[in-house]
């Protein structure tokens, strides 16, 4: 049934690219993603499949992906409608993955990042493929310049990432026949001044990353003949003078030595320039030869500048990042310089206190994100931050703010601090740290469009966690280190909108009760301490798989919804005894939430 | 039922269902087919014939047009799709927008 030509479908779905949003096309893919059954059903409909229109291909390969579901056979039948494939950080994707998806007719896009089972001579598979235009390999560090060679016959492929790959600088040398390269990420790898050498043929190249590579001084300077050159990264090499690049619109220079960026002539038009821990040797000579009035994205984080002169040029920063970067009140001035452009400002661990805010006060009009984390801003500075009109945002975790002005004995009433900030349509708000008492946060005012908020205080209780029921667009609560009890979480209504309840360092509470909790609104995704190490502390009585994920993943979000185990399945341990859950061990169940494990185990270390 | 309140839905193999216009309307294509201006031969006999939807997928088709009236005022029942229908019916409402 090719309803409509290949084509007209693409453009429309691709609008929406990764999420599908028609409900009954969920549905559908949901239904053939359902089990390993639901797919056997389908899988041998070979015609109406060849017919798929790829956008619908991609989107259920996915699915069944995420399912678990997807094993090299069944990849075969997708070989004549799916365009676009990612299996980035999939372990088991290896050689017999690769030779399946060499036969895939259209493919256009492969992604296989971080598949580190992928080895050279894997990549021999998708040699020649004829539509093929992005090739994704990060961190296939089994990959080395043999592999490369495979992809040489590729001519259609514009945008290629190898970094961290085993490549060295012969085989960056041979991507120079890859004529029509607009993309390429070669981050991490000794690229040598020799090697750009040879790559200066790529003249159509609009992205190169060239972050930790061996490159120096002079081997820079081949730069200036990427005529198309617009983003560029240099980061963490030993570059120290930029030449003048004219096409240049974003440069990364973080943790780079830098001396100078541009040459004499005409300015490049830089828009984001992200020089993150470097060290500048000069700054009024770094931006000497910069045109500051094109630049809208500046991070200057955890970078030593004595001086800030160079802010009040640049007048059209939306986004500045001067985090850890030893600013203090007394260049805030300049700050409040650039004005009604600015929209996103990060002073986190700055020398920053509630006089600089002052300062900001009415300078910032469309601030809509601002952040003063681990400064010595106190109470004062909220009644400054209660008159930026535009602000969304707020970060005010360790800070000194306690929530009440206390004016002493003159006036035994206390002045709630937070009941300023009503004025704003905040939808997030992070207090972590800050020492409130119930009654201080019980004053602050409803915010209807509060989306996000972090408190973390030893002295809240389940009263002021009940406060929070009323935000009706609330998706996560953060509610950490509080006297919170049992019966205070069983009572307490979550907003419908919620999906995340932090709870850790909530001492009192016992597994029961959270499980509990999770029963009853398995929508919520929970954390607490408790609800990871419970399970491998009983490892002999437990669900098996369950217990390996909990030890090994403390730093990921477990959503216990999004990982199909069933809502119910702290009765797992109930509902088997241990020679029934060893049986377990080897079921299909158990090896399909292995697997799951190994990919979130990989997950933090990207 | 009124004539102009529904509309006739005919398969490839020549089934004809007669189903609510306000149903089909759950359609972005057959509403813009239904209303659009000018003289369309499906706005004037209000019928619509999709000669690359069989009948089976065109009746699950019109049950999920129900399903999703029914779904939007709050009743929240399961919308059963058996594997065998999903390819086929998943094309069938990449078409219809539904």
């Amino acid at each position: 049934m090719s309803i409509l030509p290949r084509e007209k479908t693409k453009i429309r779905l691709r609008g929406v690219n990764m999420e599908i949003d028609s409900h009954l096309l969920r549905l559908c893919i949901e239904s053939a993603c359902r089990s390993a059954e639901a797919v056997e059903r389908w899988r041998m409909q070979r015609r109406t499949l060849e017919r798929l229109p790829s956008p619908l291909a991609d989107a259920l390969l996915r699915r069944l992906l995420q399912r678990r579901l997807l094993s090299p056979s069944l990849l075969e039948v997708f070989k004549s409608c799916v365009e676009d494939v990612d299996l980035r950080g999939e372990i088991s994707v290896d050689a017999e993955w690769m030779a399946y998806l060499g036969g895939f007719r259209y493919l256009r896009c492969l992604n296989v990042a971080d598949c580190h089972r992928i080895t050279s001579s894997a990549l021999w598979a998708i040699s020649g493929m004829a539509n093929l235009k992005e090739v994704n390999l990060s961190r296939c560090v089994k990959v080395t310049d043999a592999g490369i060679r495979h992809l040489l016959s590729i001519s259609t492929l514009e945008k290629l990432r190898v970094s961290e790959t085993g490549l060295t600088a012969d085989g960056i040398a041979l991507l120079s026949s890859l004529s029509n390269l607009s993309v390429l990420d070669l981050g991490g790898l000794p690229v040598s001044d020799k090697a750009l050498d040879s790559l200066q043929v790529l003249t159509k190249l609009q992205h190169l990353d060239l972050w930790g590579s061996d490159l120096s001084d002079n081997g820079v300077i081949l730069l200036e003949n990427f005529p198309r050159l617009s983003f560029l990264s240099l980061a963490w090499t030993k570059v120290t003078t930029l030449p003048n690049l004219f096409s240049l619109e974003c440069l990364n220079m973080s943790n780079c030595t830098i001396k100078s960026i541009g040459g004499t002539g005409d300015k490049a038009p830089l828009a984001k320039l992200q020089i993150a821990g470097a060290t500048l040797l000069n700054e009024a000579e770094t931006f000497m030869h910069l045109e500051p009035s094109f630049l809208t994205f500046l991070d200057a984080s955890h970078t030593r500048i004595p001086k800030f002169y160079f802010l009040s040029s640049m007048k059209s920063l939306e986004c500045l990042d001067l985090s850890s970067s030893g600013i203090g009140d007394d260049s805030v001035e300049l700050i409040a310089e650039i004005g009604a452009n600015l929209r996103n400002l990060n002073l986190n661990n700055t020398r920053v206190t509630s006089s600089g805010v002052r300062i900001l006060a009415r300078h910032v009009p469309n601030l809509e994100i601002l952040s003063l984390s681990h400064t010595s801003v106190d109470d004062i500075a909220i009644a400054y931050i209660s008159v930026m009109p535009k602000l969304k945002a707020i970060d005010l975790s360790h800070t000194n703010v306690k929530g009440f002005i206390d004016y002493g004995d003159a006036e035994p009433d206390k002045f709630y601090s937070l009941t300023a900030l009503q004025s704003l349509s905040l939808e997030r708000l992070n207090l972590e740290q800050i020492h409130f008492q119930d009654d201080a946060l019980c004053s602050l005012p409803d915010f209807p469009e509060l989306r996000h908020l972090f408190l973390q205080s030893g002295h809240l209780t389940d009263l002021s966690l009940h406060h929070w029921s009323s935000l009706c667009r609330l998706k996560s609560l953060g509610f950490r280190d509080a006297v919170l009890t049992n019966h205070g979480l069983d009572s307490f209504k979550p907003p419908a909108t919620l999906e995340l309840l932090d709870l850790r360092g909530c001492w009192l509470l016992t597994e029961e009760a959270m499980l509990l909790f999770h029963r009853r609104h398995p929508q919520i995704e929970l954390k607490h301490e408790l609800i990871n190490i419970a399970a491998s502390d009983h490892p002999p009585c437990n669900f098996p798989s369950k217990s390996q994920f909990s030890r090994r993943t403390p730093l990921v979000n477990i959503n216990l919804e999004k990982l199909c185990l069933s809502p119910t399945f702290g009765d797992q341990r109930l509902k088997y005894n241990r020679e029934e859950l060893l049986a377990l061990r080897n079921s299909t169940l158990s090896l399909r939430l292995n697997n799951r494990d190994d990919a979130i185990f990989k997950m933090p270390m990207d | 039922m009124n004539k102009d309140d529904t509309v006739k839905l005919i398969s490839a193999e020549g089934f004809e269902f007669v189903i609510d216009k306000k149903a089909a309307m759950v359609s972005q294509t057959i509403r813009n087919m239904l209303t659009s201006p000018g003289s369309f031969s499906e706005t004037q006999l209000g019928q619509v014939t999709f000669p690359e939807i069989s009948t089976t997928i065109l009746e699950k088709i019109c049950q999920y047009f129900y399903w999703s009236m029914q779904y939007a005022s709050g009743k929240e029942t399961e919308f059963h799709i058996e594997p065998e229908l999903t390819l086929e019916l998943m094309m069938a409402a990449n078409y219809l927008h539904t």
